[in-house]
């Protein structure tokens, strides 16, 4: 195998490519207008409905903070438990299962409480929620917050209760990161039936197959032909929607959550094995077929393995996690490997000249 | 030297080609003639080690077409223009070009130049960044012809090469096939053209599913035709042909409007011998001239022949 050779079939392909501007343009929108602009459509309003907080600012917060001298304190000393209060002041009190909002807490003990847009200070924190409270001088574990500004305290923070955007956003990143598996396994249909189909039907494959070049050079070419253009697309349009993604996403959550171990993985793994699956597929169907679009229509069908990924993941009966990704990657693999071996068979010099009509 | 050993290829039950045998020196030019699913494509495309034979072998420079590290080498050293240009239709004439040569494995700078007076040769210098595409039959065959030439290969295997050409690209073409010749290639074309065969081949091979004769054109009419001379009369008395049967080295005579038509053993004694006998019965002879048979007419008789 001189890769060279596959290399010179390869950069022949995609110079007759350049010069259909509708499939090169095809090829480069559609990742972009499905893996970008299609959930950045979906995000922007979702994430602009949920309210947006109040920007920080450290001193007025702090003056809120600080309990006024002549905080009267109407709670002291007392135990309470499953109740809900606003704009309260709270001393030496223990408070359990319970809700608070716009309070100031001084020197309590709390435990499974909620507690938003208000201030904590000198306070000992057990499992409980926190939104928009600034904290000062006290101490707890098991907690869970958002837009918390903490001065001086040393606060452990794990999710005991997901938010209503932590619900939310990993079936959103479930169903774009579908995209971004679906997107690479159709676009070689595009390309790899124009390469093969195209050349049967200009006879130009005659001349080919009269060089030196050996046939599985020639079929390692129009794979990487259709493959590499493929991939390259979708990671242009992964990059950008990782980066417009965490963009939206970050005034919300405060750090990037893109892209994670799951996306990585099906980007790398995943992704390019449903593509090459494609690839492999749309070459036997270019095979059979002289029609350009009767070989699209059945590269696309071959491509099922991917369509019952998909249909599992909507219905929400597939959730994509890493182990998952793995698994399909090495399902596809697998398939690969199969279609490989039938490509490689029916990709020879007689059969192409006498059998493919 | 090309040696053919029997090659036979059959696909089903339609035998394309049978027992092809024959050998063909280095530095001629050969034609192989035939007519329509002839299998002179099929032979072509063995030889250049595109398909297999069924049976059969050749050689070519002692490389067997069969093995598949010699078929390689082989393909490398064979130039071919097959029955339809197949040329990249989006790209220019000189992409066209320049993968091929790349194909080939030739050097970039060798690449550049050979293509560069290629296309100045072809008067398409100018125009090789349109899409071959648009341009016309005759054109694009000239391209895909330069195409099989791009990296001087020492056999040239040509199927229908004037084909679609007007007859000046024709005769360019056929010019340049000679000048091919004199450098030592050796070619091997396929053609229906007979007139072309005549004046270029040095040897055809007739062919119609197998070998039908081989051979000169020249060889290959004398062969077949007894030698005809025409003797044109001022004019022809009804009692010519009764009369002449009396010359016993004449086996056919024949009239056609005021010429007499007659087949010879020895033109050159019998000739004189049939002006004087003429001149004798008071007739007078104003052309004595022999008539060629052209290859057209070998072909065509034995076409006739071989088919049954
Ligand atoms: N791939 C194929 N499958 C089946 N039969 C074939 C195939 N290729 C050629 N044949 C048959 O082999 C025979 C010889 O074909 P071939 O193309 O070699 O003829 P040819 O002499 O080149 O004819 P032409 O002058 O028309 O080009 C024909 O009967 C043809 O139908
Ligand atoms: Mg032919």
């Amino acid at each position: 195998m001189r890769w060279r050779n596959a290399w010179i079939v390869m950069r022949k392909d995609l110079d007759e490519f350049k010069k259909q501007k509708l499939v090169i343009g095809s090829i480069i929108a559609m990742p972009i207008v499905l893996g970008v602009v299609l959930p950045l459509a979906m995000f922007v309003p979702m994430v602009t409905m949920v309210p947006l907080e109040r920007p920080y600012d450290v001193d007025g917060l702090l003056q809120i903070g600080n309990l006024p001298d002549d905080a009267s304190a109407p709670w002291t000393n007392q135990t309470v438990e499953n109740a809900s209060f606003n704009a309260t002041v709270f001393n030496h009190m223990t408070l359990m299962n319970t809700h608070l909002s716009n309070c100031i807490i001084d020197s309590c003990v709390l435990e499974n409480t909620t507690v938003m847009d208000s201030t904590i200070q000198n306070s000992s924190l057990s499992s409980s929620y926190l939104m928009n409270v600034t904290v000062i001088r006290s101490e707890g574990t098991g907690l869970d917050g958002r837009y918390i500004l903490a001065v001086s305290s040393s606060l452990v923070f794990t999710k005991t209760k997901p938010s209503e955007i932590d619900l939310v956003l990993p079936m959103m990143f479930n169903m774009v990161l579908m995209i971004f598996i679906i997107v690479p396994a159709t676009l070689p249909t595009i390309i790899a039936t124009y390469s093969i189909v195209g050349e049967k039907n200009n006879r130009s494959l005659e001349p080919l197959l009269a060089t030196p070049t050996t046939d599985g050079e020639l079929l390692a070419g129009k794979i990487f032909s259709a493959f590499i253009p493929s991939m390259g697309s979708t990671l242009l349009a992964f990059t950008l929607g990782v980066v417009l993604l965490d963009v939206v996403l970050i005034p919300k959550v405060g750090y990037p959550l893109l892209p994670n171990i799951t996306w990585i993985l099906s980007m790398f793994l995943l992704a390019p094995t449903a593509c090459l699956m494609s690839v492999l597929a749309c070459v036997l169907v270019s095979s059979k077929v002289s029609d350009v679009r009767a070989a699209q229509q059945l590269g696309g069908f071959i491509v099922m393995p991917v369509v019952v990924l998909m249909l599992g993941v909507l219905s929400g009966f597939i959730f994509l996690s890493p182990v998952i990704i793995c698994v399909f990657a090495g399902l596809y693999g697998c398939l690969d490997l199969g279609l490989f071996y039938f490509a490689k068979a029916i990709f020879n010099r007689e059969k192409i000249l006498t059998k493919w009509t | 030297m090309i040696i053919c050993d029997g090659l036979t290829k059959t696909f089903g039950s339609i035998t394309a080609i049978q027992d092809f045998s024959l050998t063909i020196p280095d530095g001629c030019i050969f034609g192989l003639l035939g007519p329509n699913g002839a299998g002179k494509t099929t032979t072509m495309r063995m030889l250049s080690c595109l398909i297999r034979p069924t049976a059969g072998a050749a050689q070519i420079d002692s490389l067997e077409i069969g093995k598949k590290e010699d078929a390689q080498k082989i393909r490398g050293m064979i130039g071919l223009l097959p029955e339809v240009p197949g040329l990249y239709e989006t790209l220019g004439a000189y992409k066209n070009l320049d993968y091929f040569g790349q194909f080939y494995g030739v050097p970039k700078q060798q690449r550049e130049e050979s293509i560069r007076t290629t296309l100045t040769n072809l008067g398409l210098w100018d125009r090789r960044s349109e899409p071959v595409g648009g341009f016309s039959k005759g054109m694009k065959q000239k391209i895909a012809i330069a195409r099989a030439l791009i990296h001087d290969p020492k056999y040239i295997f040509l199927d229908e090469p004037t084909a679609s050409l007007d007859p000046a690209a024709s005769k360019t073409v056929r010019e340049y096939i000679l000048e091919l010749k004199s450098r030592g290639d050796t070619i091997l074309i396929n053609t229906h053209n007979l007139s072309e065969a005549e004046r270029i081949c040095d040897t055809v091979a007739l062919v119609k599913n197998k070998i039908v004769k081989v051979g000169s054109p020249k060889a290959l009419a004398r062969g077949l035709f007894a030698r005809t001379v025409s003797f044109t009369l001022q004019k022809i008395p009804s009692t010519l042909m009764k009369d002449i049967s009396c010359l016993e080295f004449v086996s056919q005579a024949q009239v056609k409007g005021n010429q007499l038509v007659l087949n010879v053993r020895n033109p050159e004694e019998d000739n004189p011998r049939v002006v004087s006998w003429l001149m004798k019965q008071g007739l007078q002879v104003q052309f004595v001239t022999e008539e060629e048979h052209s290859l057209e007419d070998v072909y065509l008789k034995l076409i006739e022949e071989g088919g049954q």
